[in-house]
């Protein structure tokens, strides 16, 4: 039987967010924002979700001055992201 | 595929799937293109330090102008300020590992250098450019890329017959040479990943 898709992960700006963070050792939010092109509210309510599902660690703090937000993907979240994309592949081969 | 530009749509399987590989491959290649830069920038330092010596040595004939080659270490502060551009750039695995295999030259290169000078007279050029070479295959089988890592093992194996060969002094051109390949290497990686 076909498993049912990540909810939390099956949406594109957090698939985005998360396939980002899946290849490097963190990220911070301007960086994720200048490669998702998405508008810093719409990424911020995303991270947080992500947060709450314990999928990434995000890290609050300054550089200098200025605010400095630093977001890494967690063993929980790698391990969904891995489950979401075989999921896929089995719901693709499944429809060919 | 657009980037979301703030929508946060459902989305059908194949579009899940493309917009991972997509989002994965402009990630890695921003990351990879940035990285090109410190090969350029250690190629041209090397070719310019090889050829001032090579000159120097040519018109005045004493090689004592091979300490110029302690003042390849400014190449790191130079690096340091180039990397201030790239606050907020995060690292990726092979960043890491070609940062780790140029790391290890430059400190095995200096180490021997030194003891060469100081302890044990070796034939340090032979050494370096083999290890030169080595540095150059591996940065090629960790980029995927067929062309650099042959021009590792022209510059090592054949630098390594070619140090032998030729005499002191023109020896440096064949650290020209590994300048020169430093830098269509790091023009290689930004091309590849533009």
């Amino acid at each position: 039987m076909f498993p049912k898709l990540d909810p939390i992960l099956h949406s594109e700006l957090r698939l985005a967010v998360m396939s980002i963070l899946i290849g490097v050792d963190e990220a911070d939010f301007t960086y994720l924002k200048k490669q998702t092109g998405a508008t810093s509210g719409n990424l911020s309510v995303q991270i947080d979700k992500l947060m709450a599902a314990r999928y990434i660690t995000v890290e609050k703090g300054f550089k200098g001055k200025v605010p400095h937000t630093t977001c890494k993907i967690t063993t929980t979240g790698q391990e969904a992201f891995n489950k979401y994309v075989e999921s896929l592949k089995e719901y693709l081969s499944a429809n060919k | 595929m657009e980037k979301s530009n703030g929508q946060n749509k459902e989305m059908t399987a194949a579009e899940s799937l493309a917009l991972i590989t997509e989002t994965l491959n402009n990630s890695r290649k921003d990351i990879l293109n940035n990285s090109s830069k410190y090969f350029v920038l250690w190629g041209c330092l090397l070719t310019v330090m090889s050829l001032v010596i090579y000159m120097l040595w040519h018109f005045t004939g004493s090689p004592k102008w091979n300490f110029l080659w302690f003042a390849m270490p400014i190449g790191y502060p130079i690096a340091a300020v180039m990397g201030r551009q790239d606050k907020g750039r995060p690292q990726n695995e092979i960043g890491r590992i070609l940062g780790y295999i140029w790391t290890v030259f430059g400190v095995f290169s200096i180490c021997t250098s030194v003891i060469a000078v100081y302890a044990v007279p070796m034939h340090v050029t032979l050494l370096i450019v083999v290890m030169l070479g080595i540095a150059e295959s591996i940065s090629g089988a960790v980029l995927k890329n067929w062309p650099v890592i042959i021009a590792g093992f022209i510059l090592g194996v054949g630098g390594a017959v070619v140090a032998v060969l030729m005499k002191s002094e023109a020896q440096l051109l064949l650290f020209a040479l590994g300048g020169v390949l430093l830098v269509a290497t790091g023009l290689t990686i930004k091309f590849q990943n533009k």
